[in-house]
């Protein structure tokens, strides 16, 4: 896939269904003709560095895009969060994180309501609430981060690595030259994303421990984790805690890739380590005591479910 | 000499009095913008041409503009646009409707009035 494919489809992403084809096959002509144009002007083809220079002067992809699309909503309060670039994408992931959400939710519901417990309408309505609350807080923080990138480095895009996307970049990559040696750093926006996510999935490792709430729903009137989790909780936070520092390194020196490999494979061998040791523990889920006889037959098809689905995996 | 350094100051690409002058000058580009497709389009052109004949009269207009525009023009029925081939490639042309003529027409005269009261007023 050559350069101009790839601009092509990350421009074609963010346009409205109906219209992409034709929008993509105009602005093809558009760029091709350009292209020719210079090629005429220099009596050669051009060579790749040219061909970036071109798409570069077009702008990014996705703000490209954005202004072929009739809906120019976007999220504000008081200042703008997320602008009429990203929306879309933030209503895409909320809509599929809240589905998948009310589906979880939903099924626990209906397994408490077959096995007899006793459902409040407070019950399901705090977890519907609690749960809307953390993934609107959480997606609508993460883009808010990315529009607050984007709106700093409107230009920090480019189509070198790997793929057929444009990579954004935290860099500002005004020489295209710097394109292709990206592949040997790492993004910021890579960085970034590790920090943020880690750092959310530290408070709710935390958090968990104290209100089973927060991983069981209202299940955890009657389940909670079994002993092998506590003795894992320290290995776990400690690795997430060294992919926080292996990241806020990379943001700083993001050619620092060498050391970053091996710290990956220590990583990925520790994770592997506490998956094995999960595994062999057997029992994920128990029963509280103080539940009643009817729930300690849940506890044992979940667990065979869940070390199923890892073994999997 | 104050008024000059305030001047300065006041465009300095980056403040917020420099931002709000771009807003400004988009806000009064945007009219004359769809006059100069309107016009240009008396005689037909595929994107390309229309974007490289109105940059070498001086309107620069960037792709993320023109064409969007061109389609919310041919959405008003103000313009005709069809695909056809030229040099062994697809291109859409564009030309102006019957009704593009009248209101182009009538968008040059309320132009001219404006441009004349402009002048005496500045």
């Amino acid at each position: 896939m050559n350069l101009l494919d790839r601009y092509l489809n990350a421009v074609a992403k963010g346009l409205p269904e109906a219209q992409r084809e034709d929008i993509i096959r105009e602005l093809s002509e558009d760029i091709r003709s350009e292209m020719e144009d210079k090629e005429a002007e220099l009596r050669r083809p051009l060579t790749e560095a040219e061909q970036q220079a071109i798409l570069k002067r077009r702008g990014n992809p996705a703000f490209l895009a954005a202004r072929f699309r009739q809906d120019h909503r976007s999220v504000a309060f008081g200042p703008q969060l997320i602008g009429p670039v990203l929306f879309p994408f933030y209503i895409k992931v909320l809509s599929f994180n809240l589905g998948l959400t009310f589906i979880i939710i939903g099924t626990i519901f209906f397994t408490l309501c077959i096995s007899g417990q006793n459902i409040t309408l407070h019950a399901i309505f705090s977890s519907v609430f609690l749960q809307l609350l953390i993934q609107l807080s959480a997606v609508t923080l993460i883009f808010s981060l990315i529009q607050r990138h984007l709106n700093k480095y409107p230009d920090s895009w480019n189509l070198g690595g790997m793929g057929d996307g444009v990579h954004v970049d935290l860099k500002f990559a005004s020489d295209m030259k710097l394109a292709k040696r990206t592949d040997r750093q790492v993004s910021r926006f890579e960085s970034v994303s590790i920090i943020v996510a880690s750092a959310v999935a530290l408070v709710w490792l935390a958090e968990v421990r104290r209100h089973p709430f927060l991983i069981f729903g209202p299940a955890a009137y009657f389940l909670q984790l079994a002993p092998i989790w506590a003795r894992m909780y320290g290995p776990i936070v400690f690795l997430t805690s060294l992919g926080i520092v292996r990241a806020v390194i990379n943001l700083f020196r993001p050619r620092w890739t060498r050391l970053r490999t091996l710290v990956s494979l220590v990583l990925e061998a520790a994770s592997l380590a506490i998956l094995c040791f999960l595994l062999k523990a057997g029992s994920w889920v128990t029963v509280v005591e103080s539940a009643g006889s009817h729930s300690a037959g849940i506890a044992a098809p979940l667990n065979l479910s869940t070390r199923a689905s890892s073994t999997v995996c | 000499m104050c008024h000059t350094v305030y001047a300065v100051h006041y465009m300095t690409p980056g403040t917020d009095n420099h931002e709000l002058f771009e807003n400004l000058r988009l806000e009064l580009r945007r009219g004359s913008l769809i006059l100069a497709v309107l016009a240009a389009l008396r005689k037909e052109h595929y994107g390309y041409t229309l974007r490289k004949t109105l940059g070498d009269l001086g309107v620069a207009i960037d792709e993320g503009t023109l064409y969007p525009l061109l389609r919310r023009l041919e959405s008003q029925g103000l313009l005709l646009s069809e695909w056809r081939e030229e040099d062994k490639r697809n291109k859409r042309f564009y030309r102006l409707s019957s009704d593009g003529k009248v209101i182009l027409k009538r968008l040059l005269a309320e132009w001219q009035s404006i441009n004349s009261s402009l002048d005496g007023i500045v």
